[in-house]
């Protein structure tokens, strides 16, 4: 009652939602009413201290996604489960990193097809039924709306990032003698710059068809970009006086924007000598040049001269200029001087923690680029004796363990990739553990992309094998596939090396389903190093049958000839473990019929094969087997046919005839296989 | 057949008297309800479970093949509903020509519509990973709603009883 009449209106509803849902339970109400009324004692209390002084909580105001971001963060990663983005259903999950790409690439070339169809054909989609109006689904209209010769018209066809149509309008207004403004120059320059006289989307058919009808003049320049496409580099190169010089040099003034705008599309397409000739004018002109131009001209430093002297040279002569015109320095200049620095060799090393100092001078917080640079410039994987200086890793890893990213230069995408390529470097698994929690904190993630995560998780899992203990390896197994990554055939040999390492090769033929179902059952290299392991020792008995069904299995592949298949070739040392391995299960009949391939692909079968096929036959009290095994062995010319032949006399019991068969047998290999027996 | 002709027999003895006629009732096996039954046969036609039930085992042994809040009391939209829900299923019928192995769920929650939909393995993985993007990407932007697709693969339609 008290709290009723204190209380604010809060904990009034309070009190009389818990009187309308515990109305049948009349304690548990009564519990209620006592709990709110002593979280209300200290207001009790105060109140009857100075009864105007009630302190309400502040309100807390909660992001819209907050409770979805919780309800997100008690759902843990599902470990059997394929990514997201695939299909949850046995034929449609992928098997291994070749179906997973492929999969990702054809739903997504799905989207692309059907969005052709959304753009090509928007008088389809454009009712607006819904409320409240979508307007990311519906059609946009890029056509331009204005005609006429005007420079709003300009303007129009610069802001729907149509070249060819803008360059046509600006010709044309400056023949019909229109003065076209400085700053719709500047702006049409900036999109020449910025795509490199190629049309920035693929042009439509109906579109493309008419600008050749329109100008023969275009027709040279349409042509030129596409070849310039298929050149191969994903940005086009720059022509010697393509539009955007020509329109520069006819321009009757110019300001500083012209310049900048200039030399920064002739870094960003390539022809660097002419972006610093640009540069050079710029400084005749007194004109002074942004930070963004800065930028860019120190991106290409590396392209200007060859020595690494020079080069470190000419970069702290731009940032000198730089000091001389006043222009603050950003995130993005410390990026790309190191990234120059990092084709700068030895002089790399010693100035790049000098700049990173300098960095955090001036208050810059560092990105994953910074770091990747300072990576890379300190652990070229071509001087391994310089790894003295490992301890930059661990410092940087320290760094940023604290932090959460966010995405500010387009390299910072590489990071995780090569700072995992350098924990694998250093064989060093606790480096690649912190790693691994600095991927997982806040948003860290989103900078693996999907066709970069199977990678960084592969060399994890190498790494792991070199380095940990088996029952780890094999938990992080069991753990990663399919939901993580998908084992490449190299990280397949690592993990069978460790659990020969640690004698566990009964876990063999559970490795090799995996590898049925990754689809590396035809690899020659991987086949071999199983037989092998396989083969080595003698092992207890139900381990030895699992081992010659394997065995079976390989057969079977080396034997199949799919459509497009090429058949595998048995090579002798695989061919005598799976007979070794048939052997020692107790299959003389299987370990017999591969046996006789040995002479079809002229191959020897070794001492330790003949040995256990004896053993074999002596164990199923085959004594045929045996005398066709001296007989084999007499046709291929083997130095061993008189110690087979003298085992077989000692540890067979014989017939009188097989007796004699075997004396005919010769020890130097003449023509005993026209026997029928 | 002498029904009938009974009934008029009947009907002209009785034209004298106005009202009052008595006609014959045609019985009920005559008017057999025919919606959504599959007829017993020689048992060679494998029907599905969906199939094999009439509509009136719905809400008793089978569910709703769509499901939104239009038919609710004082919701509003049921027919746009049912449009939608016939422009759908002939959509995805179309798309996956000859796969889609039984009726189409649809369910809508909000704004979001999920079609699930049961395929055949007729078409290998990587075509149906397309199509289904294309599907949905599609059927998103002439919609104005986000549209959702979970697909299920089965080797061949799964028979519940032979008829």
């Amino acid at each position: 009652m008290a709290a009723r009449r204190l209380g604010g209106s809060s904990w009034q509803q309070v009190v009389s939602l818990s009187r309308r849902c515990c109305v049948p339970g009349g304690r548990r109400e009564r519990y209620r009413c006592s709990s709110s009324s002593t979280a209300l004692g200290k207001t009790v209390d105060s109140s009857e201290v100075t009864p105007e002084e009630i302190v309400l909580p502040r309100k807390k105001t909660w992001d819209k996604l907050a409770v979805l971001q919780t309800l997100a963060s008690t759902v843990k990663r599902d470990p059997t489960a394929a990514h997201y983005m695939f299909y949850d259903d046995p034929y449609l999950m992928p098997r291994n990193a070749a179906t997973s790409r492929l999969f990702a690439l054809s739903k997504e070339s799905g989207r692309n097809a059907a969005k052709y169809i959304f753009t090509n054909f928007p008088q389809y989609f454009d009712k607006t039924f819904a409320e409240p109006n979508v307007p990311c689904l519906m059609p946009e209209d890029l056509t331009p709306q204005i005609e006429g010769l005007s420079e709003e018209a300009l303007k129009e066809r610069i802001h729907l990032r149509r070249v060819k149509d803008s360059v046509n309008l600006f010709d044309q207004l400056v023949q019909a003698g229109t003065p076209v403004s400085l700053e719709t120059t500047n702006s049409l320059l900036d999109l020449l710059c910025f795509y490199g006289d190629a049309e920035s989307a693929p042009e439509k058919e109906e579109e493309g068809k008419e600008d050749l009808e329109e100008a023969g003049v275009n027709a040279s320049e349409q042509a030129a970009p596409k070849r310039q496409f298929q050149k191969g580099s994903f940005s086009p190169r720059w022509r010697d006086n393509n539009n955007a010089e020509r329109i520069f040099k006819t321009m009757p003034e110019r300001n500083a924007h012209s310049y900048c705008t200039m030399i920064r599309g002739m870094v960003k397409h390539g022809v660097s000598a002419k972006a610093y000739d640009m540069y050079i004018d710029l400084l005749n002109e007194r004109h002074k040049a942004d930070v963004h131009t800065f930028n860019a001209l120190i991106t290409a430093v590396p392209y200007l001269k060859e020595k690494f002297v020079e080069r470190w040279e000419l970069a702290k002569v731009f940032l000198n200029h730089m000091v001389e015109q006043q222009v603050q320095p950003n995130l993005l200049t410390f990026n790309a001087l190191l990234k120059t620095l990092r084709r700068c060799g030895g002089i790399g090393r010693s100035m790049a923690l000098l700049v990173f100092k300098e960095m955090e001078a001036l208050g810059i917080e560092p990105s994953l680029a910074t770091y990747d640079h300072l990576l890379s410039i300190f652990y070229r994987a071509v001087s391994p004796t310089d790894l003295g200086s490992s301890g930059i890793i661990s410092e940087v890893l320290g760094d940023i363990e604290k932090r959460s990213f966010t995405p500010q230069d387009p390299d910072d995408a590489n990071f995780f990739v090569n700072a995992m390529q350098v924990c694998c470097d250093l064989k060093d698994i606790k480096l690649a553990y912190q790693l691994n929690k600095v991927m997982e904190k806040g948003d860290n993630w989103k900078f693996l992309a999907v066709d970069r995560l199977n990678g960084y998780w592969s060399k994890f899992f190498s790494l792991l094998c070199m380095m940990e203990q088996i029952d780890v390896v094999l938990k992080w197994y069991k753990a990663m596939p399919p939901s993580l990554f998908y084992p490449t055939p190299k990280n397949i040999m690592d993990l069978l090396q460790a659990l020969d390492a640690a004698n566990h090769l009964e876990e063999i033929p559970s490795v090799w389903e995996d590898v049925k179902q990754l689809g590396f059952n035809r690899r020659q290299e991987l086949l071999e190093e199983l037989l092998s392991l396989m083969s080595r020792e003698q092992h207890p008995e139900e381990i030895q049958l699992a081992f010659a069904k394997c065995a079976e299995d390989i057969k079977a592949a080396h034997e199949q000839t799919g459509r497009e298949q090429i058949p595998l070739e048995w090579t002798g040392s695989a061919l005598g473990s799976v007979v070794l391995l048939f052997s020692r299960a107790g299959r003389t009949q299987d370990a017999w019929n591969l046996m006789e391939l040995f002479q079809q692909i002229n191959r020897i079968p070794t001492d330790q094969v003949m040995d256990e096929f004896l053993n074999c036959a002596k164990r199923t009290s085959s004594p045929d087997e045996a005398i066709k095994l001296v007989k084999l062995a007499a046709s291929l010319g083997l130095p061993s046919v008189q110690r087979l032949k003298n085992r077989t006399q000692e540890e067979f019991e014989l017939s009188e005839q097989q007796k004699q068969t075997l004396e005919s047998v010769k020890s130097d290999g003449d023509s005993s296989d026209s026997d029928s027996d | 057949m002498a029904a009938p002709m009974a009934a008029r027999g009947l009907r002209a003895l009785s034209r004298s008297v106005p009202d009052g006629t008595r006609t014959l009732h045609t019985t009920p096996s005559c008017l057999k309800t025919r919606a959504a039954r599959v007829r017993v046969g020689k048992g060679d036609k494998a029907v599905t479970y969906e199939q094999a039930h009439p509509p009136h085992y719905i809400a008793h042994r089978k569910g709703w093949l769509s499901l939104h809040t239009g038919n609710l009391c004082g919701e509003g939209g049921a027919a746009e509903r049912t449009l939608e829900d016939a422009f759908l299923r002939r959509f995805l019928g179309g798309t996956f020509p000859g796969s889609v192995l039984d009726s189409l769920v649809l369910k809508r929650r909000g704004n979001l519509v999920v079609l699930c939909a049961v395929l055949s393995r007729a078409l290998p993985p990587h075509k149906i990973y397309f199509l289904g993007g294309y599907a949905e990407t599609l059927l998103s932007h002439f919609y104005k709603c986000p549209v959702r697709l979970e697909l299920q693969t089965l080797p061949a339609r799964l028979p519940y009883k032979y008829l």
